[in-house]
């Protein structure tokens, strides 16, 4: 005889999101580099793209090594556009499995985006790796501003993956606007440049995007010297409230119909 | 029993609201093996997917105090990417099993996967899949076992067997399938539910029912 174990609301989901994230592990990378690559290639983009930027652009931007700073960039950036579609596509991709009603979208998301923080963490570790054995130095100003700042991203990023997720299940197509969106997101958000190095009358051209404000916020708490002018950790946060709060209002009183249709 | 309480049902598409159930009020009686009978797209599926809870009315709501299966249809939540052993470990998980090794064990000795168990579900051949999606629902105590055409796809033996093991369950539990082929119903039901035009009637004589669907 099977018997089901009695578990409350909380018990449900903890289950589920552990059950679908292991699933993810198994199925997201079906052959046979397996997981490995959803780390590895991360981080040889990263280490080329930083490599060489040191090399053409000097040791040091903004006293910062030039290495770090791009790592920093390319990292947060990466981490935050591949945790939004991993969210966003999470509810189409577990679709059929929302024929158990334990399953419900949200774990869906939960799942997925754990599973992105998950390699994202193994990613840094591989960057920090590297850099230690090239012998750069791996000094921290301020690690919890550093935490904060990837945390907020994160969450961000998922919060705008949960709405995307939810309008595509009623409208199919905001999945092309939401990789169009993207796209230029790889170069507004200060991946490649630092607000410094744009003229102060053109910074509101920019300074709406909260992503730059979590790439330059982390480039300060590594080293202090680099500076935090224009961008504000009140303004992230503030942000990330909204848009967690907002999505998760426009969930609740939408995924019962989306699941429907 | 199941009480279907004021639903109303509509899919959006280009022509407008396509209406399943229109302010449908309805009790399912326990104690019966029911077979739904009606016509393609009269909503079979729906009324399925309904009470199993894998979709949501637009109005009302259904109450039950009995545990429904999910709707097993060929494949549902079934990966085919995952091997047997992964799948019926991640349905185990999902719905709450206490003793996981014990559910895997009972799900082999029903499936008769052999070694194939182990091998992503891809490879299994279209008489399989359904026989994992069957197995893994019939290990698990619920009290109505919700079945979409999944036995008609498996051989003579495969079917013998099924019907023992719900025979075998029927004392506490009791199923309500939709299939298209009679003799499969007559083999597991014994009243009926004729589901024409958004409407449902009970026959607490199957044949009764039957003789009504065909009359349709």
């Amino acid at each position: 005889m099977t018997t089901l174990l009695k578990r409350n609301k909380w018990e449900i989901w903890r289950d589920v999101i552990f059950a679908l994230f292991v699933r993810e592990i198994r199925t997201g990378f079906n052959d046979k580099l397996g997981l490995g690559w959803a780390i590895i290639s991360p981080i040889v983009f990263i280490f080329v793209l930083s490599f060489a930027r040191s090399r053409i652009g000097g040791a040091e931007t903004h006293s910062l090594p030039t290495f770090t700073f791009m790592a920093i960039g390319i990292l947060f950036i990466q981490s935050f556009l591949l945790t939004m579609s991993g969210s966003a596509g999470a509810i189409r991709k577990n679709k059929a499995l929302f024929a158990f009603r334990q399953v419900q979208p949200i774990s869906a998301v939960l799942a997925g985006a754990l599973f992105e923080l998950l390699t994202k963490v193994f990613v840094i570790v591989g960057i920090i790796i590297m850099m230690y054995f090239m012998g750069m130095e791996l000094h921290i100003s301020d690690p919890l501003l550093l935490l904060a700042c990837f945390f907020l991203l994160w969450m961000l990023a998922v919060s705008l993956g949960l709405l995307f997720g939810i309008a595509e299940l009623f409208v199919i197509e905001v999945g092309k606007v939401r990789q169009l969106v993207e796209r230029p997101m790889f170069f507004i958000s200060g991946t490649f440049f630092s607000l410094q190095d744009i003229p102060r009358e053109y910074w509101h051209f920019l300074d709406w995007n909260p992503v730059l404000h979590a790439i330059e916020l982390t480039r300060f708490a590594v080293r202090a010297t680099y500076g935090s002018e224009g961008v504000s950790m009140g303004y992230l946060s503030g942000i990330v409230l909204v848009f967690s709060f907002f999505s998760l209002a426009v969930y609740h009183i939408a995924w019962k119909q989306g699941v429907s249709r | 029993m199941i009480r279907l309480d004021n639903i109303t049902k509509y899919y959006p598409s280009r022509l407008g609201k396509q209406y399943i159930f229109k302010d449908l009020s309805f009790d399912i009686p326990s104690d019966h093996n029911i077979g739904i009978l009606g016509a393609n797209g009269a909503g079979k599926s729906t009324l399925f997917r309904l009470l199993a809870g894998s979709e949501y009315a637009n109005q009302g709501r259904i109450l039950t105090d009995l545990s429904l299966s999910w709707p097993v249809a060929l494949a549902t939540g079934i990966h085919p990417q995952m091997t047997g052993r992964e799948n019926t470990r991640f349905i185990a998980k999902v719905n709450g099993i206490a003793d996981i090794d014990e559910y895997e064990r009972r799900v082999i000795k029903f499936a008769e996967l052999g070694k194939q168990f182990d091998l992503p579900v891809k490879s299994y051949s279209s008489g399989m899949r359904p026989r994992l999606a069957f197995a893994c629902s019939i290990g698990i105590d619920f009290d109505v076992y919700l079945i979409d055409e999944v036995t008609s796809v498996g051989d003579a033996k495969f079917r013998r067997k099924a019907k023992a093991a719900l025979l075998e369950r029927s004392e506490k539990a009791n199923v309500i399938m939709v299939s298209h082929e009679m003799d499969e119903i007559r083999q597991f039901c014994d009243s009926a539910i004729v589901l024409h035009k958004g409407e449902l009637t009970f026959y607490n004589d199957l044949e009764q029912g039957i003789a009504q669907y065909q009359a349709l």
